[in-house]
């Protein structure tokens, strides 16, 4: 099958890869860029390790994205969410919490955990729980993770001076 | 899983799309999201020798207010952004809720109301990797005359599992539907058909552009039942809206989603409320209704004896709280 030539930015660099139209976002990553980061578990959009963030820093599956509907887009994945030597407090929040098992949901969990709190540093539970759904541990339960998500939040609170510390739980919708 | 290969194609406009569907007739799948879609095609459900992707057609992914009070929802709005819009979360909440119920968060980054709608039937045999399929002989939907959920049936039992659907049939909304030489407009109520494998009434080379809601009237509820809160398809789903009052309703409108392969009116339990208004026994009768409308239900790991149970209590409770919306004021 012929390949197409695609400009991908990951993490802030620009790659340009040449791809077959059947190859996912994932398999561009970790294949051909290198970057492992990202996991491929299920490939089916049913447990979130695979989960990047996009343009906007949403969350999204790379398992279920092709490679091609990507080209001049940019993304970043989970090398990319450090803070030049300092992890993120996502990242330092896991640790401190023991939010991590076996560690192969663990990118998956930051990037989905990362998409909500770059738009909302005061999620409530319901909040969480939602932008959570699809991305599963199966190690262990959720309980250590939504630990640390909370501290990230509050770090991330502190880090923008306090001005969010009244919004705390607003902002809900429901998980019907 | 990988997927099969295909070529790609995307259009830049809809007119680019629909001259490229004539050409291709029936060897295209039309993707928008394709959080449903991909996943078929790496079970091989589907193997196109197209992919035509909607996602570079920016006019269907448009929210317009129409002159008459309603809205026109292109078929390209992802789910999330419909849910975060607040024409639809105010003057359309149950459609909100609705639409949030789908998938995950992750999912509905992607997923569209169009790909929502279209939402291919699902059946507990067949939705499995080539691989597990492969330890039976094949069914209607892949290569054999045969069901393995129903063993007597005469036709694909699969499921209708779109969460929209059934709220829009419920909203009376209408969809619109183009061809590269044709525009037509069908009301949701005629868009599906009882059959898991010609589950909508669009013809090859055609496609859903645009959702038509009628003006706000009235009150309406969704409600969904599955077995995790996130992340999966309801096993029961259960769209309503009432215009008039609880003692003297002017319509009753009652679709049921995810019992059959396609979402179903419940005429009877319509005809009680609109009989008796929305009293505790007329509701009792109504879910009892629901539950003794349904068939074969034995679809998607939930035994027909628990749906029917799950039936009865979702109704019940949703229409209570449709009820008590009036109260609320």
């Amino acid at each position: 099958m012929a390949k197409q030539l695609i400009t991908l930015t990951v993490n802030g660099d620009a790659y340009e890869v040449a791809v077959a139209s059947n190859q996912t976002l994932l398999e561009v990553l970790r294949d051909t860029i290198n970057m492992t980061g990202t996991k491929r578990g299920c490939t089916a959009g049913s447990c979130g390790v695979c989960t990047v963030n996009g343009e906007t820093g949403e969350a999204i599956l790379s398992c279920l994205a092709l490679a091609v509907e990507w080209d001049g887009r940019s993304l970043t994945t989970v090398e990319g969410v450090e803070e030049g030597n300092q992890l993120h407090p996502v990242q330092q929040a896991f640790l401190e919490y023991g939010a991590v098992q076996c560690g192969f949901c663990t990118p998956g969990l930051i990037m989905s955990a990362k998409a909500l709190l770059d738009v909302n540093t005061s999620p409530s539970e319901v909040d969480i729980n939602e932008a959570m759904a699809g991305a599963i541990c199966r190690c262990t339960g959720h309980i250590k993770v939504k630990k640390a998500i909370r501290e990230a939040a509050k770090v991330l609170r502190e880090r923008e001076g306090g001005l969010n510390e009244t919004n705390s739980g607003e902002a809900s919708h429901g998980t019907s | 899983m990988q997927l099969p290969e295909f070529e790609y194609l995307r259009p830049k406009s809809l007119a680019e799309g629909l001259q490229a569907l004539a050409e291709h007739g029936d060897k295209v799948a039309i993707m928008s999201g394709g959080s449903d879609l991909l996943i078929n095609m790496k079970f091989r459900l589907d193997t196109p020798e197209y992919l035509l992707s909607l996602n570079g057609v920016l006019e269907l992914q448009q929210v317009e207010e129409l002159a008459d009070g309603g809205l026109r929802i292109g078929a390209g709005c992802k789910l999330n952004d419909l849910a975060q819009n607040p024409l639809i979360s105010e003057r359309y909440p149950a459609l909100h809720d609705a639409v949030w119920s789908v998938g995950s968060r992750h999912v509905r980054n992607v997923g569209t109301l169009g790909g929502n709608i279209c939402l291919d039937t699902r059946c507990w045999y067949t939705n499995q990797s080539e691989t597990w399929r492969e330890t039976r002989s094949g069914c209607f939907k892949t290569d054999n005359e045969l069901c393995h959920v129903i063993k007597t049936a005469t036709k694909c039992h699969a499921l209708s599992s779109t969460d929209g659907g059934p709220m829009l049939m419920a909203l009376d909304a209408s969809v619109v539907l183009a061809s590269a030489d044709a525009e037509r407009t069908v009301p949701m109520r005629e868009f599906y058909n009882d059959d898991g494998m010609h589950h909508t009434v669009l013809k090859p080379g055609e496609v859903l552009i645009a959702v038509l809601l009628k003006p706000p009237a009235g009150r309406a509820v969704f409600a969904k039942l599955s077995q995790r809160e996130g992340l999966d398809f309801a096993a029961g789903a259960f769209a309503a809206a009432v215009t008039g009052s609880n003692d003297k309703p002017e319509s009753v409108s009652l679709v049921m989603g995810s019992i059959a392969p396609e979402p179903r009116v419940m005429e009877k339990s319509q005809q009680i409320l609109m009989e008796s208004g929305f009293t505790d026994e007329a509701i009792e009768q109504a879910a009892a209704a629901a539950r003794s409308a349904l068939s074969e239900v034995t679809n998607l790991f939930t035994p027909s004896g628990y749906k029917r149970r799950l039936i009865r209590a979702l109704v019940k409770d949703a229409l209570v709280n449709l009820r008590d919306q009036q109260e609320r004021g």
